[in-house]
């Protein structure tokens, strides 16, 4: 580690060095002993610098939080020597802020004291952020020479993206076969009443119409149809983005896709995911906190990677997409890419709505308001609206949703037909 | 309250040759400098306060020069100390600004300025009649170039400690 002279020691230089030829040409003794307490301090110089021994620990208060929230850091130094003036700074990692109190903290140790400082820093939007890069600066007891060690103990920070709570989801249209919260069409052990037919050997004798039986004269049952679940699957679009973190398109849809994941995996759905864009990735429908955690961690890295090239669902193996899947696209509609991906799910015969992520409510937010640029955003609505139209006709449901709204109104504007209950036996 | 206590340095700096020699162009160049450190105290820029410490030695030097007073060993010294002090104290505040302070960091700077002050004085006190005993040694004619080289030898001294790389 090397010790450097502080601007501190070149001012006190420079000061003595005007000073000293100054007594000599005004020939008076006062000015050397004005001198006398600069030439002393810097002659500290002269004595060998003692490096000081210390350990310093970081500490977070959680290593996992949603977009908004605070994370309390606490970072203690212990001193082994003595310590004249240390400096502590902790950067800021790009896109946090300050909550509460401060990064940098000035303190003076004895032998085997322990200071520390405490500050809150808070996330905007989601991602992996690092913490625990603390520089610390050590000076002299005149601040004339200093030293600085980088300490690096890495604590990661995910922020989440922040979850509303959602009542009202778009029904899927299949079932699955594990228990769930949806009435499937299928008839077996449930609560919901379905078709009455004639009593068999078998038959359990609760299950009896007691009603239609005494009308008809024979014994009848009641059938009831099963509660199943539904495989989910969130299609979000990083093709492109309009606005910036954390309030672009992206960022919304990965908080819509968060909401829908979270209230989809409440009901017992399987959800899974695809990322859409210049870079595709995805994660296996599945169910339980787990799941939670899996789907997080690729929504937390979801960003927009430019790219010439078309990605093709084809990659996306067909346990990712399973058969009867009900896909949710997020999408602010920007790339004609992924309308056409959109399309080609359709075509194969995928129960899919969109979720269009309007870009004209994110866009106005950031222009001026200006004339031109009001009139600007009502043509581009105007467009989007035609284009919507086009979706709808080839089958495709479609909620756009306007970022500055709640998503449940949204959600809630989707009207689906019940699938026939009696239709299959 | 670390720029008050630069404030109160910088006052110091300002007041001293202005006693000494209260003349109208003296008190010009000293206000130069109180305005000099004044900004330096508000910024916490370093560049202003050593212009203002560099104008004050020179306001002081003029004032000694044009009073022609006895030597007062006594106001020296604590004009000295008022320099080091200044650029000391503005060192410290920008250590401080936006940042958590431990209490004993600022107690421990003050007990040690408060040391440094003690000691000095007392040197100042040991050397003067050592100073004066040497300077009956040297002859009357050799005298400005002796002190001329003592100088020289001072400066290249501190530069030399100050420049060179150590570990």
């Amino acid at each position: 580690m090397t010790a450097r002279l502080t601007p501190l020691g070149l001012s006190l230089l420079t000061v003595t060095v005007w000073a000293l030829p100054l007594a000599v040409l005004s020939a008076r003794t006062e000015l050397l002993v004005a001198a006398l307490p600069l030439v002393l301090a810097l002659a500290t110089l002269a004595l060998p610098l003692r490096i000081p021994d210390y350990a310093l620990t970081h500490e977070i208060s959680t290593d996992r939080v949603f977009e908004g929230d605070a994370v309390a850091v606490t970072v203690s130094v212990t001193a082994r020597s003595a310590i004249p003036l240390l400096e502590l700074l902790e950067p800021l990692p790009h896109g946090s802020r300050l909550a509460s109190g401060r990064n940098r903290a000035l303190m003076s140790l004895r032998p085997g004291q322990t200071a520390s400082f405490r500050y809150e820093v808070r996330w905007a939007g989601r991602g992996l952020h690092d913490l625990g890069t603390v520089v610390v600066r050590g000076r002299d007891r005149w601040g004339i020479r200093a030293w600085e060690r980088r300490h690096a103990e890495r604590t990661r920070v995910r922020v989440h993206p922040r979850i509303v709570s959602l009542r009202s989801l778009p029904r899927p249209f299949h079932t699955q076969t594990s228990i769930g919260d949806y009435t499937s069409p299928a008839l077996g052990e449930g609560i919901e009443p379905g078709d009455i037919r004639q009593f068999t050997p078998g038959d359990r004798i609760r299950q009896v119409n007691w009603r239609a039986s005494l009308r008809l004269g024979s014994l009848y049952v009641t059938q009831r149809h099963l509660e199943r679940n539904a495989d989910v699957v969130l299609m979000l679009d990083t093709l492109a983005h309009v606005g910036a973190a954390p309030e672009s398109t992206l960022d919304f849809g990965v908080r819509a896709a968060a909401s829908l994941a979270t209230a989809y995996l409440a009901r017992k759905d399987r959800v899974g995911l695809i990322v859409y864009g210049g870079l595709i990735d995805w994660v296996r429908p599945g169910s339980g906190r787990a799941q939670y955690e899996r789907l997080a961690g690729t929504l937390l890295r979801a960003d927009v990677v430019f790219t010439y090239v078309a990605k093709d669902l084809a990659l996306v193996p067909p346990r990712v997409l399973p058969p009867h899947a009900l896909v949710i696209a997020i999408t602010p509609l920007l790339d004609p890419r992924f309308t056409k991906a959109a399309l080609d799910l359709v075509a194969r015969g995928f129960d899919l709505i969109a979720l269009v992520v309007s870009p004209v409510a994110v866009t106005r937010a950031l222009l001026g308001g200006s004339e031109a640029d009001d009139l600007a955003c009502r043509l581009w609505a105007l467009e989007r609206r035609a284009q919507l139209d086009g979706l709808r006709r080839h089958g495709i449901a479609v909620l756009e949703w306007n970022p500055g709204e709640p998503l449940e109104p949204a959600l809630a504007g989707l009207r689906r037909r019940r699938p026939r209950l009696a239709a299959s036996r | 309250m670390i720029r008050l206590a630069a404030s109160a340095f910088a006052a110091v700096l300002f007041i001293l040759p202005a006693l000494t020699a209260p003349i109208p162009a003296l008190m010009v160049a000293g206000v130069v400098g109180l305005l000099l450190a004044a900004v330096g105290i508000a910024t916490l820029w370093r560049w202003p306060v050593t212009s203002a410490a560099c104008v004050f030695l020179t306001d002081y030097a003029a004032a000694l020069w044009l009073a022609d007073a006895p030597v007062s060993a006594g106001s020296a010294a604590a004009f000295g100390l008022s320099l080091l002090l200044l650029l000391e104290a503005v060192e410290v505040a920008r250590c401080m600004r936006h940042a958590t302070v431990d209490a004993s960091a600022a107690r421990s700077q003050i007990v040690h300025w408060i040391g440094f002050g003690v000691a000095t004085v007392a040197a100042t006190g040991l050397a003067m009649p050592i100073a004066v005993a040497l300077a009956r040694l040297v002859p009357f004619a050799a005298a400005p170039f002796v002190a001329a080289a003592a100088a020289l030898g001072a400066v290249l001294a501190l530069a030399a400690a100050a420049l060179r790389p150590r570990r």
